[in-house]
């Protein structure tokens, strides 16, 4: 299929649903073969079989639960690209760009993420959401994360993907991740479902998949000023896709990073103000002191009630001796009401958590 | 001592452009092997370093690390062929180091070139550094560090 056109011509794939291990060795092999010239600009659109992913550098001991996830099934995969660990399902659509960094405008690696985004956050306010980029790898709809991504590169060539949430088990993704959420149950649900929202959710239905990606074929395809044709795999990604399978589908690809679980404990501390209960509940690295993830709870005042989580994806990765400038510079840039919580009892919250001297 | 649009980039190093590496020659033959300041303004805070382990030999313009900065991860490739001889432990305590001070205590590697003379004679240093870059960067539509 050829149109006469004056843009340049991308192709778009959907590879279907597929074990993470065949997902993410296309994901090798997509990129190598950009690399090397062997394929073209790509759109991908995937999707998984029931699976807890690793970011590239992060261990499935500290992670997730292991144990749920062996007996219910969940394949564990370790990711080509980089942050946390996430959940996903044939309920959640997988999307992929493969380029370069002069065809999407930048050689750096922020604005390339804010780029990509961005676009993706238009398409999904054509099917009805208001759907925002936060910075650096979120797309959200009122402070809740409908869409996280990460990215690859290799020389000059990138790849950046991201997820959405189409339908989503916040209960499920609980059980499968490590992640610091309040101990009780049903507060952890509660506050779990503050941050995280579903397509579904927000529409009432489910559009068809195909209408969704058309959407983000369209919003991508105006961003980068291209033209999508649809297409498959060539010999040479064929090929790659089989070298990067025997490595990636193996225990030691998935084990590749191995940190024992108490290098990376919860850390918690509490305060009563004038305005209520403020909690904070850091995964700290304790290597490297760095929060890795943070989530606030209890029943102070603040508005608006985002800017908390607003405040936790700014603090993600942040090393603990940056956390008052972090915490200081978020305020400074926004209009908040605390009634008479301050900025710096925040600070002070977080460095009671993370035991440093204020 | 190059500074190209505000990066810094000692010109009696050894560079792969394209690959955005350098190497230093040490007395004893061996190589100490980076990031430039014009990778690390391109990638941001660095979150994670994995080096390969000392004792593989590593192909040139094959990964001696992966590196991480907000959420991208990618390699940092050999400029030439050797084993590597040592990884910084100060960098996987600390990877931000990498951006800190990218020709000093921000090192990557150290290696054993197998074919030094052979192998770097792809590589820029000197005069040769600043008009490379500056093709590069341009080509990149970079602004500054």
């Amino acid at each position: 299929m050829t149109a006469v056109t004056d843009k340049p011509v991308w192709r778009v794939i959907d590879t279907g649903v597929r074990r993470a291990a065949e997902n993410i060795a296309l994901n090798r092999a997509l990129l190598e073969a950009r690399q090397q010239g062997l394929a073209p600009c790509t759109l991908r659109f995937l999707a998984f079989e029931p699976s807890a992913l690793l970011g590239f550098h992060q261990s499935a001991a500290q992670e997730l639960n292991l144990d749920w996830c062996a007996t219910q099934g969940v394949a564990i995969q370790r990711r080509i690209t980089g942050g946390g660990a996430i959940y996903m399902d044939p309920d959640q659509m997988g999307w992929e760009i493969y380029a370069d960094r002069d065809a999407v405008g930048s050689a750096q690696m922020e604005h390339i993420a804010r780029r990509i985004c961005e676009a993706a956050a238009g398409a999904l306010r054509t099917l009805g959401v208001a759907a925002a980029y936060r910075p650096r790898n979120d797309i959200e709809v009122d402070g809740r994360k409908i869409s996280g991504t990460g990215g690859a590169f290799d020389g000059d060539a990138l790849m950046y993907q991201g997820t959405l949430l189409l339908r989503f088990d916040v209960e499920r993704m609980l059980r499968v991740l490590n992640v610091p959420a309040d101990k009780l149950a049903d507060k952890a649900l509660a506050s779990a479902r503050e941050r995280v929202t579903s397509l579904e959710q927000l529409l009432g239905r489910l559009p068809q998949r195909e209408h969704i990606q058309q959407a983000l074929t369209r919003a991508l395809a105006e961003a980068f000023g291209v033209e999508f044709h649809p297409g498959g795999l060539t010999d040479d990604e064929q090929r790659l896709y089989a070298q990067a399978l025997q490595e990636i589908d193996h225990p030691d690809w998935v084990d590749l990073i191995h940190h024992p679980a108490d290098e990376r404990p919860t850390l918690e501390a509490s305060r009563r103000f004038q305005g209520g209960t403020l909690r904070v509940r850091i995964a700290w690295d304790a290597q490297q002191r760095r929060i890795r993830q943070i989530w606030f709870s209890g029943d102070i005042f603040i508005s608006p009630r985002r800017a908390l989580i607003d405040l936790e994806s700014v603090l993600r990765d942040t090393l603990g001796d940056r956390v008052e400038q972090q915490v200081l510079g978020f305020f400074a840039d926004r209009n908040v009401d605390m009634l008479s919580l301050r900025p710096e009892d925040i600070v002070q919250l977080l460095h009671e958590a993370m035991d440093v001297q204020a | 001592m190059a500074t190209v649009r505000g990066c810094n980039l000692p010109d009696d190093l050894y560079y792969n452009i394209d690959n955005n590496v350098w190497a230093r020659r040490e007395a004893d033959g061996s190589l100490t092997v980076g990031m430039t300041a014009y990778a690390c303004s391109l990638a941001g805070e660095i979150v994670s370093y994995t080096p390969k382990k000392a004792g593989k030999e590593i192909e040139q313009n094959k990964s001696v690390c992966t590196v991480e900065s907000g959420k991208w991860v990618g390699p940092v490739k050999a400029p030439v062929t050797g084993e590597i001889l040592a990884t910084n432990p100060d960098v996987a305590a600390k990877p931000g180091t990498i951006n800190a001070d990218p020709y000093g205590s921000g090192w990557l590697v150290k290696m054993k070139p197998s074919n030094w003379d052979g192998d770097s004679a792809g590589l820029a240093t000197g005069a040769a550094v600043a008009t490379g870059f500056e093709a590069k960067m341009n080509g990149d539509g970079f602004a500054g560090c």
